[in-house]
C-alpha cells in the first residue's frame, strides 16, 4: 500500500509568486494515497531536505512526490534525501511546476494553479506504482580516447596522460597541430603560434602514455560510459612510417611537385603528392595523397616512381591498405575543431571573382613567415605591392542568411592582423577596418584594441553592400560610415573577409557515430550552457574547443583541461553504478521477432534462440527507448516509465 | 513543356508604350507551340501603388490572378515589376489564409474568387525552364556569333529572395545561358545587378537618368556590343531615354539595347519589323554590322 | 516618454514602430526591428548616392519613435525599390518595406505626397492602368500607335466604376 508524501517547493517567487501554493497543498493532501503534504520556500536546501526526511519518519511514507523544478536540475538531490531517510531512491517522482508551469504562465496565475494541480495529480498517480530499483556495478576501462589533435585535443590528451592514464589520440590529418598550427601570431600577446604550440606537439609525440593515431578517423563507437568499444579507421599513407625518417627527398623529386594545392596553406601554396603538411609536423613522416599520386591513380609514374627510387630506406609502399584498429576506452573527449564559412557563399563580396579577396585564415598563411610567401604580403593576382588593405568584419556572421552567431574571434584577429601588417610593412600602408561593433571581451583584449585604435589604421563603422573588381583588377567598394555619416568609396589592393567559424562539414556524421547532439547552429551541444559546458548528453563523452562553439585559444585550452578532468573523473574509478532505469523485455509478451536487437544502438539486446525471446544486457542498456518504440508486441517496457503508468497519468487529467 | 497555351498579362507599360516587347512576344512564342491568350478585364498589377497603400497592390494582384484563374489559365507576366507583385500577393495569401478570405469578399463584388491554383511565369523562367534551352537552340537559324551582350535582369525579377523568383538573387545566370543558347556571349560586369533608375523617373528625372547613364556608361566602357533586358522599365530607360541619360551624366552613349525576345527572334531569322526593332531608339542596327565582322 | 530631441524639441512617438508594423503586418512577413545598425543597407542604397535616403536611419527613426521627421521628409519618396537593402540585410529586415509603410502612413495622415504617385493612383482609379496607350516615335521619328502596329486594342476592366469602388474600400479599410 502506497503512503505518499507530496512536497511543494516555492522556489522563492519562481513558483510561489505565480502558483497558489497553499491551495496546492490543500489539493494534494486530498488525493488518494497521499498521507501528508507540505510546502517549503526552498525544498532543495538543507532545511528543505530535513522537512522531507522528518515527514518520511513521522508519517511512515514510502513514495515521495516533489513538486518543484525540472528533474534535470534536482532529481539527484531529492533522490539522495529520500535515500538518507531509508527509502529506495527510485521511489521519487517529480512534478516540474517551475519550467512547465509557473515560468511559462506567469501572467495567468489562476490557470497556472489549475495546471499545477494537474501536474501534481499526475505525479501522485504515477508514484503509487513506482518500483524500487537497484543499480548494478560495472567495471570501468581506465583508458581514454581523444578525437582531434588540435590545441584542444593535445591539451586534453596531455592532461590525462600526465596522471598516468593511457590516452589514444586520433587525428585525421597526417600531422597533429590543427588550426593553431596554421596561425601566425596570437592576440593579444602576439606570441608566435607555432612557438607555443610545437613544444606541446613534441610532448605528445614523446609521451609514453599517449598513443598517437594520425591519418585516422573514428568509424564506430559502441558500448557506454566506462566501457566504449571504438573502431578507428587508419587510412593508408603508402609510406611505411616505421622506416620513414622524414628526410623529405621524396617530395623533392615527386613528379607532382608544386602542382598540388596545399590545404595547410589554405590553397595559397603548392605541394607534392607525397608530403608533410608543414615542416614542424608531428609525426614528421611522409604521406602520399592518393587523389594526386600518379602511381596510385594510374599505376604508372614515368619509367619508375622517383620517390621510390630516391628513398634509400625503402619506405614507399603502394600496396598499403586501410586498417581498422579496435580500442576499448572508458571515456571520450571530442575536440574536432571547426571549418570556416565558405566565403564564396557571399556572392556580393566577390570572393570567387578575385584572388585578392581572401579570408582571414588565408591571410594568416600569407603573413606567416613559414607561409607560401615567407610572410611577404603582396597582391595574389599579379604579385604587385600592396598599398591598401581592407578588413571586412562580420562577413557572414551575425547574419541570418549565413551564421546568426558572433564568431567571437573576428574582431580581435583582425586587430592583430592590422598590428602585424603595420609592423611588417611600415607607416605608408593604408589599413581599413570595416567593423560593426568591436568585441574585445577577453583579458587584455580592450587594451590591445586601444593600441591599434591609437595607431594609423582607419576604423570605418559600417559594412559594404558589395565589393567590385575593376578592369585593372583593383578592388573597390562603397561603405557608409555611420560615425562620420559619409558614404566612402574605398579602393584596396587586398581585401580580407573575416568569416565566422562553422562546424566541421562532417560533424553531423560524427555526432551520429558518437550519439551526441548538435545544437541549432550545428556545433556539438553541451549538456548545460552554463554548468556543464564540456558534458554532452551522452554519459562519458565530453567536448572541448571549437567543435562546441567558436572560441579563442585561452577558452579552448581551459575547456580542454575541463573536459580532461571530467573524463578523468570516470576513468579513474574502479566501478560505475549503472542506471537501473532501463528497458526490459516481458518474456510472456515477447515473440522473439528480433526487431529490438536490430534497433538497439548499444548492442544491449540479444536473442535467446532456445527460449525464443529477447534478452537485455542491463549493463549496456541506457534506457534510450528505441526498443520500446519499435517492439510490435508491446513486450519492451521501460522501468518506472511503463505504458500503463503513462496512460494512468493521462487519465488523471482528461 | 506541358504548356500549350498561357494567359498573357502585360500590365501597364508594355501595352501602352513598350510595343516592341509585345510585338516580339507575339511573334516569337507561338513558334514554340505556345498560344498566347488575351482575356478581358485585367488592370494594373498594383505595384506602382505600393507607395500610397500596400493593400491596393495586394488587392489588384490578387484580382488579376483570379481573372486568369477563372479562365483556367496560367499566366505569362513579361514585366518583372508585375511578376513580382503577383508572386508577392500569392505568397502573402498562402501564409495568411484569413487575409485571403478578406480579399475574396472584395473580389466577390466583381464576381471573382482567388484560389491560387494557377501558376505565373516571367519570360525568363518560361524560356529557360519551361520551353528549355534545347528547344531554343533547335530554333536558331542565324546564331548571333561574335556578340558580347550585357545581361540586365531588372531588380524585381530576382529580388527579394524571400518570395519565389525566377532566378538567384545574387548570382542569376539564366539570362546568360539564354544568350549563349542563341550564340552570343555574356561577360560578367560589376553593375549587373544595379538599378536602371526607372522607379524615380516619375518624381526625380535627373536622379533617374543619372542611374541610367551610369550603368550604360559602365556597360559601354566594359566593351559590350549591346545590352539585353527582359523588363519594359529597364528597356524604357536604357533604350528610349539613352540620349537624355547620356546628357545627364555627360557621356556620349551609343549602346544598342534590345529585348532578349527580340534577339531570340533575330536569331530565329524573323523579320526585324515584326520584332518591332524599328521601335528601339538605341542604335540596334550596330548589332547586325558587328555580327558580320 | 522621458526622451526629448534637443535639436528639434520633438518627442518620440511610442506607437510609431507599432504603426509601421500594422501596415506591414499580414502583407509582409512580420517585421521585428532588431536592426543593429551595421549600415550595410545604406552602403549599397541605390538612392542614397543621389538623394541622401538613409535606410539605416529610417530603421532607427521608426524604431525610436521619431517618425514625424520621416513623414515630413522628401527623401522617403526617393526610394528606387531596388530591394538591395532587403536582400542583403544580415538580420533579414526590410528597410524598403518600412519605407513603404512610412509613405502609407504619410498618405493617411494627409501629408504632402509626391504628385507623381498621386497621379498614378488617379489614373488607375480612372482607367485601371497607370497610363493609356501612347503615340510613340520610331527610330526614324515617325509617329506610331498601337493600332498602327497592328496590335489589338487593350482589354481593360469592364466595369471601371465597380473596380474603383472596391479599390476605395480596400484602401480605406486596409487589408490585413
Amino acid at each position: 500500500m502506497a503512503r505518499i508524501g507530496v512536497f511543494i517547493c516555492h522556489c522563492g517567487t519562481n513558483i510561489g509568486g505565480v502558483v497558489d501554493v497553499d491551495e496546492l497543498v490543500k489539493f494534494s493532501s486530498k488525493l488518494d494515497d497521499v498521507v501528508h503534504a507540505d510546502d517549503y520556500k526552498y525544498m532543495c536546501s538543507d532545511p528543505g531536505g530535513k522537512v522531507i526526511k522528518d515527514a518520511i519518519e513521522e508519517h511512515d511514507l514510502n513514495r515521495i512526490v516533489v513538486t518543484s523544478c525540472s528533474p534535470r536540475m534536482h532529481e539527484p538531490t531529492f533522490q539522495s534525501v529520500i535515500e538518507d531517510a531509508g527509502l529506495n531512491r527510485f521511489c521519487l517522482e517529480m512534478a516540474n511546476v517551475r519550467e512547465h508551469c509557473s515560468w511559462v504562465h506567469k501572467d495567468e496565475k489562476e490557470e497556472a494553479t489549475k495546471k499545477a494541480k494537474d501536474l501534481v495529480a499526475m505525479a501522485v498517480r504515477k508514484a503509487k506504482t513506482l518500483e524500487a530499483l537497484t543499480s548494478f556495478q560495472k567495471d570501468v576501462v581506465h583508458d581514454a580516447l581523444v578525437i582531434g589533435a588540435g590545441i584542444a585535443g593535445i591539451q586534453a590528451a596531455l592532461d590525462m596522460a600526465e596522471t598516468g592514464k593511457k590516452v589514444y589520440l586520433v587525428e585525421r590529418e597526417p600531422s597533429i597541430g590543427g588550426r593553431m598550427a596554421q596561425l601566425d601570431k596570437t592576440f593579444p600577446t602576439l606570441d608566435c603560434s607555432s612557438c607555443i604550440l610545437t613544444p606541446k606537439m613534441m610532448d605528445v609525440a614523446r609521451h609514453p602514455n599517449i598513443e598517437l593515431l594520425t591519418y585516422s578517423e573514428v568509424a564506430e563507437v559502441d558500448g557506454s560510459v566506462g566501457d566504449f568499444k571504438v573502431k578507428v579507421k587508419r587510412k593508408p599513407t603508402y609510406v611505411d612510417w616505421e622506416k620513414c625518417n622524414g628526410c623529405g627527398e621524396c617530395a623533392q623529386v615527386c613528379r607532382m611537385k608544386e602542382r598540388v594545392s596545399d590545404e595547410f596553406n589554405e590553397g595559397l601554396g603548392k605541394r607534392s603528392a607525397i608530403y608533410v603538411p608543414f615542416q614542424q609536423a608531428v609525426p614528421l613522416k611522409y604521406t602520399i595523397d592518393p587523389s594526386k599520386c600518379l602511381m596510385l591513380l594510374s599505376g604508372k609514374c614515368g619509367d619508375s616512381p622517383p620517390c621510390q627510387d630516391v628513398c634509400e630506406l625503402g619506405a614507399i609502399d603502394y600496396q598499403q591498405e586501410e586498417k581498422i584498429i579496435e580500442l576499448n576506452v572508458g571515456s571520450i573527449v571530442v575536440a574536432t575543431g571547426y571549418d570556416m564559412l565558405d566565403a564564396s557563399d557571399m556572392y556580393e563580396y566577390s570572393y570567387s571573382r578575385s584572388p585578392d579577396i581572401i579570408t582571414n585564415l588565408e591571410f594568416e598563411r600569407l603573413i606567416s613567415s613559414s607561409g607560401p610567401t615567407s610572410g611577404h604580403v603582396h597582391r595574389l593576382s599579379d604579385g604587385e605591392e600592396v598599398k591598401s588593405v581592407s578588413f571586412i568584419l562580420c562577413a557572414g556572421s551575425r547574419d541570418k542568411d549565413h551564421k546568426e552567431y558572433c564568431c567571437r574571434i573576428g574582431c580581435m584577429s583582425a586587430l592583430k592582423q592590422a598590428y602585424l601588417l603595420r609592423d611588417h610593412m611600415g607607416e605608408d600602408l593604408e589599413i581599413n577596418i570595416c567593423y560593426t561593433d568591436i568585441r574585445s571581451f577577453g583579458k587584455g583584449y580592450e587594451e590591445f584594441y586601444r593600441r591599434i585604435r591609437d595607431g594609423r589604421s582607419n576604423f570605418i563603422r559600417g559594412r559594404p553592400s558589395e565589393i567590385d573588381v575593376d578592369e585593372d583588377g583593383k578592388l573597390i567598394y562603397n561603405i557608409f560610415d555611420t560615425t562620420t555619416q559619409k558614404l566612402l568609396e574605398v579602393r584596396s589592393d587586398l581585401i580580407v573577409l573575416v568569416p565566422p567559424l562553422v562546424p566541421r562539414n562532417d560533424s553531423g556524421e560524427l555526432s551520429r557515430i558518437l550519439r551526441i547532439t548538435e545544437g541549432a547552429d550545428g556545433f556539438f551541444l553541451e549538456s548545460h550552457p552554463k554548468l556543464k559546458p564540456s558534458d554532452t548528453t551522452t554519459d562519458g563523452i565530453f567536448i572541448a574547443g571549437c567543435c562546441q562553439g567558436p572560441k579563442d585559444i585561452p577558452d579552448v585550452v581551459a575547456q580542454a583541461s575541463g573536459a580532461a578532468a571530467k573524463a578523468m573523473g570516470i576513468i579513474s574509478r574502479e566501478e560505475l553504478e549503472s542506471d537501473p532505469m532501463i528497458a526490459w523485455a516481458d518474456p510472456d509478451m515477447c515473440v522473439g521477432c528480433g526487431v529490438c536487437v536490430d534497433v538497439c544502438p548499444y548492442s544491449a539486446r540479444e536473442l535467446n534462440e532456445v527460449m525464443g525471446i529477447a534478452e537485455v544486457d542491463a549493463i549496456l542498456c541506457t534506457g534510450c527507448g528505441g526498443c520500446i518504440a519499435s517492439c510490435p508486441s508491446n513486450a519492451c517496457i521501460h522501468k518506472n516509465m511503463t505504458k500503463q503508468q503513462i496512460l494512468r497519468m493521462i487519465d488523471e487529467v482528461i | 513543356m506541358d504548356l500549350d497555351k498561357i494567359g498573357l498579362y502585360l500590365g501597364c507599360l508594355i501595352p501602352t508604350e513598350q510595343y516592341a516587347y509585345e510585338l516580339a512576344l507575339r511573334e516569337v512564342l507561338p513558334e514554340f507551340g505556345l498560344e498566347l491568350v488575351d482575356i478581358e478585364g485585367p488592370a494594373c498589377c498594383g505595384a506602382p501603388l505600393r507607395h500610397i497603400n500596400l493593400s491596393l497592390t495586394m488587392y489588384l494582384s490578387a484580382r488579376n490572378i483570379a481573372l486568369f484563374e477563372k479562365e483556367g489559365l496560367d499566366i505569362l507576366a513579361p514585366c518583372p515589376y508585375c511578376h513580382q507583385a503577383l508572386s508577392e500577393a500569392k505568397d502573402i495569401m498562402k501564409k495568411n489564409p484569413a487575409l485571403k478570405e478578406k480579399v475574396n469578399t472584395y473580389l466577390k463584388e466583381e464576381g471573382l474568387e482567388y484560389r491560387g491554383t494557377n501558376e505565373h511565369f516571367h519570360l525568363l523562367d518560361l524560356l529557360h525552364d519551361e520551353i528549355g534551352i534545347e528547344k531554343i537552340k533547335e530554333s536558331i537559324k542565324e546564331p548571333l556569333e561574335g556578340l558580347n551582350i550585357a545581361a540586365h535582369y531588372g531588380c524585381h525579377l530576382i529580388r527579394p529572395n524571400d518570395i519565389p523568383r525566377p532566378d538567384h538573387s545574387e548570382d542569376p545566370q539564366k539570362l546568360e545561358t539564354l544568350l549563349k543558347a542563341i550564340g552570343a556571349k555574356s561577360e560578367y560586369y560589376n553593375e549587373k545587378l544595379d538599378c536602371c533608375g526607372a522607379h524615380i523617373f516619375i518624381n526625380d528625372q535627373e536622379s533617374a537618368l543619372t542611374k541610367t547613364g551610369q550603368k550604360l556608361e559602365a556597360v559601354q566602357k566594359h566593351g559590350f556590343d549591346g545590352m539585353t533586358t527582359m523588363c519594359p522599365w529597364g528597356q524604357r530607360m536604357f533604350d528610349a531615354k539613352q540620349d537624355s541619360a547620356g546628357q545627364t551624366v555627360g557621356a556620349s552613349l551609343s549602346l544598342p539595347v534590345i529585348y532578349y525576345i527580340q534577339l531570340l527572334g533575330l536569331a530565329m531569322g524573323k523579320e526585324q519589323e515584326k520584332l518591332g526593332l524599328h521601335l528601339n531608339k538605341s542604335p540596334v542596327d550596330k548589332l547586325g554590322s558587328k555580327e558580320e565582322d | 516618454m522621458s526622451i526629448v530631441d534637443l535639436t528639434s524639441m520633438a518627442e518620440p512617438e511610442g506607437e510609431a514602430q507599432k504603426k509601421v508594423n500594422e501596415i506591414i503586418k499580414g502583407l509582409k512577413e512580420d517585421i521585428p526591428n532588431d536592426c543593429y545598425q551595421c549600415g550595410k543597407c545604406t552602403s549599397g542604397c541605390e538612392a542614397f548616392i543621389l538623394t541622401e535616403l538613409e535606410p539605416h536611419k529610417v530603421m532607427a527613426l521608426s524604431k525610436s519613435g521619431f517618425i514625424d521627421e520621416l513623414l515630413n521628409s522628401s527623401e522617403i519618396w526617393t526610394c528606387v525599390t531596388c530591394l538591395k537593402c532587403k536582400e542583403r540585410c544580415p538580420q533579414d529586415l526590410a528597410p524598403v518595406d518600412v519605407i513603404f509603410a512610412v509613405k502609407n502612413i504619410a498618405v493617411v495622415s494627409g501629408k504632402q505626397i509626391d504628385s507623381g504617385y498621386s497621379n498614378m493612383l488617379q489614373a488607375v482609379l480612372g482607367t485601371g492602368f497607370i497610363q493609356s496607350p501612347k503615340e510613340v516615335v520610331d527610330r526614324e521619328n515617325n509617329a506610331v500607335t498601337r493600332e498602327g502596329l497592328g496590335l489589338t486594342p487593350m482589354k481593360g476592366p469592364e466595369e471601371i466604376a465597380k473596380l474603383q469602388q472596391v479599390l476605395m474600400k480596400a484602401a480605406m479599410e486596409t487589408l490585413r
